[in-house]
């Protein structure tokens, strides 16, 4: 799953041929945020950040191969607060069981809601892809930092 | 857009290691009836080809049967008259190689032919269909499509036996672009659900469309849950806590740090739906719906 990147565009990613970049902005973040000693108003605020920092790590390191999902992903990221949904007028008739699971998964693939199938598809695979990335680097944080 | 060139180049080596054109109708699929075997038969007869380019101008030089001629030019214009519109509107694969491999059968006609050669296989084929679009496709070989072929030498490669197949099947059968782009879709939505099985684990042994997409799904979410889960696990390690960590199993830990956070429910899924800002909308819903089922 590679893609070529056309040199004209513009690149979040200051380095894009270290292996895991957006994965060590994920410890970057994590270790400014650990560093942050601010007294906590409220208890999950942390994770929070942790959180927001691992998907923003995630959509930084697909940001080369322009996938859309982690285009999406930013820009969720930067608007900070949920925004409201937009709503789409359908015709209500019975969905199948396949239609019904695709909403699903655009639903959980970011910006998947504006896709056609097969696009949506090859996204999902990225995302899996970083997605499972992601969390065996959060394992393997998690594992250093409590030995 | 280009979500095509994904899998078109994915599956460029293995073309390119089959220059026998019966290896590749092995590896085409569906499709591929008794009009791919007269490409074959025509293939073995003008000589072992041993590349696409080669194989072309095996075939178009020694103008192996009269039908193979005609389906060359049918081609040609049938791809002037539809390929544009699919290739416009999310180019299904086998219809955007379609397109290149005319050209490349085109450009080695040019090339590789006399001229007069050359002219007489272009009047074979306006005898042949005469349909309207004839010129276009004339105009295609006259205005030196050898240039194109340099520039789409990648893209030409990608499929070239495969498109020989479609456009052979659909002699008999449905003709319209319609069911052809229909056909091409489908096969490009089984062929990504083929690479999406092979990054979810376990998920190989499925059969059918749904517990496939069911089983992609719960992988997702449960990836969305672990990150959930690991990065309160973070910051519960990161917190300067009275009590060590060290050495707990998963349950454990999660019960304690489910006890630093006293004031949210008990489960990690819950007590990331309520705090959080934005994930929620993305796992909220769908942890309902697992839930539920």
């Amino acid at each position: 799953m590679h893609r070529e990147i056309s040199p004209g565009n513009p690149n979040p990613n200051p380095n894009p041929n270290s292996p895991m970049p957006g994965f060590c902005y994920f410890l970057h973040a994590l270790a400014r945020i650990q560093q942050d000693v601010a007294p906590q108003r409220s208890p999950g605020k942390k994770g929070r950040r942790i959180r927001r920092a691992a998907y923003a790590s995630m959509a930084v390191a697909a940001a080369p191969r322009r996938m859309a999902w982690s285009r999406a992903l930013l820009r969720r990221l930067r608007r900070r607060s949920a925004s409201p949904r937009r709503k789409t007028i359908t015709v209500t008739r019975k969905k199948t069981r396949t239609e019904r699971q695709e909403d699903e998964l655009r639903r959980l693939v970011p910006g998947g809601r504006r896709m056609d199938l097969c696009s949506l598809l090859e996204e999902t695979g990225d995302y899996l892809q970083c997605l499972a990335a992601q969390v065996s680097l959060m394992q393997w944080v998690a594992r250093s930092i409590s030995e | 857009m280009d979500p095509p060139s994904l899998v078109s180049k994915e599956s460029l080596p293995d073309l390119w290691a089959l220059p026998q054109a019966t290896a590749d109708y092995d590896g085409g699929g569906g499709g591929g009836d008794g009009g791919g075997m007269l490409w074959t038969r025509s293939a073995t007869a003008g000589g072992v080809p041993m590349g696409h380019n080669s194989f072309f101008a095996a075939v178009a030089g020694r103008q192996a049967a009269a039908s193979v001629e005609g389906s060359t030019v049918t081609e040609q214009s049938v791809m002037t008259r539809g390929g544009r519109k699919r290739r416009d509107s999310g180019p299904p694969l086998v219809a955007a190689s379609e397109d290149d491999s005319s050209k490349l059968i085109s450009s080695c006609s040019g090339n590789e032919l006399t001229e007069s050669e050359a002219k007489r296989l272009k009047a074979d084929g306006q005898r042949e269909d005469g349909h309207g679009e004839e010129p276009k496709a004339e105009a295609e070989v006259n205005s030196g499509a050898c240039h194109k072929r340099g520039n789409q030498a990648s893209q030409s490669s990608v499929a070239p036996k495969q498109d020989y197949i479609h456009v052979r099947a659909r002699r008999g059968q449905a003709t319209d672009s319609h069911s052809l782009a229909e056909r091409a879709r489908r096969e490009k939505i089984s062929e990504r659900m083929k690479i999406l099985q092979d990054l979810v684990p376990g998920c190989n042994k499925v059969i059918g469309k749904a517990l496939v997409l069911d089983e992609i799904i719960n992988y997702i979410q449960s990836l969305q849950h672990q990150v959930e889960f690991l990065s309160m696990k973070l910051e519960a390690l990161s917190a300067p806590t009275s009590h060590s960590m060290e050495g707990f199993p998963e349950d454990a830990f999660d019960t304690t740090s489910r006890l630093a956070f006293n004031n949210h429910p008990p489960p990690p899924r819950e007590y990331g739906q309520g705090s959080s800002e934005w994930l929620h909308m993305q796992v909220g819903p769908g942890f309902k719906r697992a839930a539920g089922s």
